[in-house]
């Protein structure tokens, strides 16, 4: 158990995508059923994983990690769902780069012990609240991120008026459309309530100002989904645009957890 | 078996000639009768508006007789007889109908039908049709009592023929219809269509067939608009819908979601600017126009495959003609399958009809054998060991495998010799002397 590394899950989650390109070129039943197992296969080590290392979520690197493990449930359950589309394609690069990133970010210096001070003072519950508040609505932004990438193709698709059944196998404009309507006004309320509930602890136990890149990025972050919310239900922005500014919020989570570890070089 | 299958198609007929020798569903019964009386045969009539066939067939006991009692008069299950049915039934001269049939024969007959049921014969290949008019004619046979165990094994086949072509191959993928390659083109923009209004723009004919796949949706509403109020309200009418003044067409572009256009209209009704006006005043989801008049009604600039998707007749004419190639790839295996499930067919006919003789003729062999062996082994009683005995024994019975190894393949592997002549099967009756 403790032999399972990073490197056995992105082997794993990289042989199911190229897999999964294959049966674009080859669709064979046989590549897809194997996509489907080095998947399942990735999905159980990076499972042992995380049972095993336990990285706490207050971690950039344990948070990308139960993140991308989230994902990769979700590539297994929606590929055998709707086994007709080409899910994994999306899916499984997003995966990888999480876990990639996560990887990137690697164990905290002093990951021998917990964080001490700033994060052992605050009050447990409330952290876990907040952890798992911003991780749920990381996971409805990345949906939302999914669908986004979806709809751009699908729009391209339809632009180059692509023969229906040839090529890429994606729903509809108007389902696309609504995955990502739902990722996005699920993931907002729970990314507020994350933020207050962070802002909260960070200024009842003095753990930063407002300077902190983390707090400014987290503000940023918040303020674009704002517009994309306001945008999309205030002013009727449908199609396209929506999903620019989606894709565009993603990339700024991203940075918001990215920002703080190269800001600081930690791995916190 | 004497298997016939007379007939003519789209292939080898003008239009002209097919409907005058098709079966009307009214006549069929009375056809069914009077073939069996008149040939003494099995029979089904395949009448659609592609082709007219007839297959014919009876069955020979192992002798050579016919199992079936004989009418009265029967004639000869030939073509030129069957050729002057058709003329008959019909009312018309033979020489009228006899150049314009085609005959198969035995396996050939059997692969016709299955290369039909397949829908390798038919106009557009791989539709989906063909396999239900088939099984609609053998089910009207089998009612008029016409069918009998070779018709029923063979067309109960076909049917797994078809079947399996269409699984096994891609020759049934996609759409060939211009209107239903409109509803491809709507299901790649829209999930759902309870909720949807179809805008309905002019009165072509075209437009009828293409509305009349959209139908099938079932959309919220379906509004009609034409200069012609009167058309409109005829449309309207026709489909279920409701008819709009022309005058209100910009209104209602922005309050739909797919447009049907097909008016015959020398100018686009729909420039870009016009539109432009349009769009600034929807809220609501994408729009899907099907432009399929010739020449255009809307500004083909306006499409940008997001809140507007614009497919005009040649982008619906391309899924039909890249579907078709598509089809086309996967004939040669489909063929191939015909090809194996015709000789799979007739091998197990050939079973089903040498199988009596061919376990005639081991049991026969079988009881010499244990005769012999049974006079050598008392004639060496005492001198031999039990394991010498089964070696005797064994020895016996591998020379009779062995003996009757190449007449019963010979036998099983007759089929497409099998003309009624019975030639191998009675050279192996004289030849063993095996009882009846």
């Amino acid at each position: 158990m403790d032999r399972v590394t990073i490197v056995c899950f992105l082997a794993s989650y990289a042989a199911a995508l190229a897999l999964e390109l294959l049966y674009q070129i080859r669709p064979l039943r046989l590549v897809r059923w194997l996509a489907l197992a080095f998947g399942a296969a990735g999905l159980i080590a990076q499972t042992i994983f995380l049972a095993v290392q336990q990285p706490p979520l207050i971690w950039q690197y344990g948070w990308m990690l139960f993140l991308a493990w989230i994902l990769a449930v979700f590539y297994l359950v929606g590929s055998v769902h709707h086994r007709r589309l080409s899910w994994g394609l999306f899916v499984l690069p997003l995966v990888l780069g999480l876990v990639g990133l996560g990887a990137a970010f690697g164990r905290p210096v002093d990951s021998a012990h917990l964080p001490s001070g700033n994060v052992l003072s605050i009050p447990a519950a409330w952290g876990i609240i907040h952890g798992w508040l911003l991780l749920l609505a990381a996971v409805g932004l990345c949906v939302g991120f999914l669908a986004s990438m979806m709809y751009l193709v699908q729009a391209h698709r339809l632009r180059a008026k692509t023969l229906p059944g040839h090529g890429l196998r994606l729903w509809s404009l108007e389902r696309i459309e609504a995955m990502n309507r739902r990722a996005i006004v699920l993931a907002f309320p729970l990314l507020t309530v994350g933020m207050l509930v962070g802002l909260v602890l960070m200024f009842q136990e003095h753990l930063s100002g407002w300077t902190d890149p983390r707090v400014l990025a987290s503000a940023v972050l918040w303020l674009t989904f704002a517009v994309l919310l306001y945008l999309r239900f205030g002013y009727h922005l449908r199609g396209r645009p929506v999903a620019l500014l989606t894709i565009l919020t993603f990339v700024l989570l991203v940075g918001c957890i990215a920002l703080p570890h190269w800001g600081q070089g930690g791995g916190r | 078996m004497i298997l016939l299958a007379i007939g003519c198609s789209y292939k080898t007929t003008p239009v002209e000639v097919r409907e005058r020798l098709a079966f009307k569903d009214e006549h069929l019964s009375r056809a069914h009768t009077e073939l069996c009386a008149g040939f003494d045969c099995e029979a089904v009539i395949l009448s659609t508006c592609n082709r007219v066939e007839l297959y014919a067939g009876f069955v020979l006991d192992d002798g050579g007789a016919l199992t079936q009692p004989r009418s009265p008069s029967p004639r000869e299950l030939d073509a030129e007889f069957i050729a002057e049915f058709f003329a008959d039934f019909h009312n018309l001269p033979v020489s009228a109908v006899r150049p314009h049939l085609y005959v198969h024969y035995q396996a050939e007959a059997v692969r016709h039908l299955f290369r039909v049921a397949a829908s390798l014969d038919s106009m557009i290949v791989g539709e989906g049709q063909i396999a239900g008019q088939v099984k609609k004619a053998y089910e009207q046979a089998v009612h008029d009592d016409s069918v009998g165990p070779l018709l029923h094994n063979l067309f109960r086949h076909a049917r797994r023929v078809a079947r399996r072509v269409r699984t096994e191959t891609g020759i049934a993928h996609g759409h060939v219809s211009v209107s239903s390659a409109a509803v491809d083109y709507v299901k790649q923009v829209f999930d759902h269509f309870g909720d949807k209004t179809i805008l309905v723009i002019g009165a072509g004919k075209m437009g009828e067939l293409t509305l009349k796949h959209l139908r099938q949706l079932k959309p919220r509403h379906i509004w009609v608009t034409n200069r012609s109020a009167d058309k409109a309200q005829s449309v309207a009418k026709g489909c279920g819908g409701e008819a709009m003044p022309w005058q209100r067409l910009d209104d209602l572009l922005a309050r739909t979601d797919i447009v049907l256009s097909t008016t015959g209209a020398a100018e686009p009704i729909v420039t870009r600017q016009r539109y432009e006006q349009i769009a600034a005043r929807r809220t609501g989801g994408p729009l899907v126009i099907l432009d399929i008049a010739v020449p255009r009604d809307f500004d083909p600039s306006i499409h940008d495959g997001d809140r507007t998707c614009l497919f005009n007749i040649d982008d619906l004419k391309r899924i039909r003609e890249a579907t078709l190639a598509d089809r086309f790839k996967h004939v040669e295996p489909a063929e191939a399958i015909v090809q194996q499930e015709t000789n799979a067919f007739l091998k197990d006919w050939a079973r089903r009809r040498h199988g009596p003789v061919i376990a005639r003729l081991t049991q026969d062999f079988e009881s010499k054998r244990r005769e012999i062996v049974g006079e050598l082994l008392s004639k060496l009683n005492g001198r031999l060991t039990d394991a010498d005995r089964r070696h005797i024994e064994g020895a016996f019975r591998l020379l009779l495998n062995r003996l009757l190894h190449g007449p019963i393949t010979a036998l099983t592997e007759e089929p497409h010799s099998d003309g009624g002549g019975h030639t191998l099967l009675d050279a192996l009756r004289k030849l063993f002397r095996l009882k009846e």
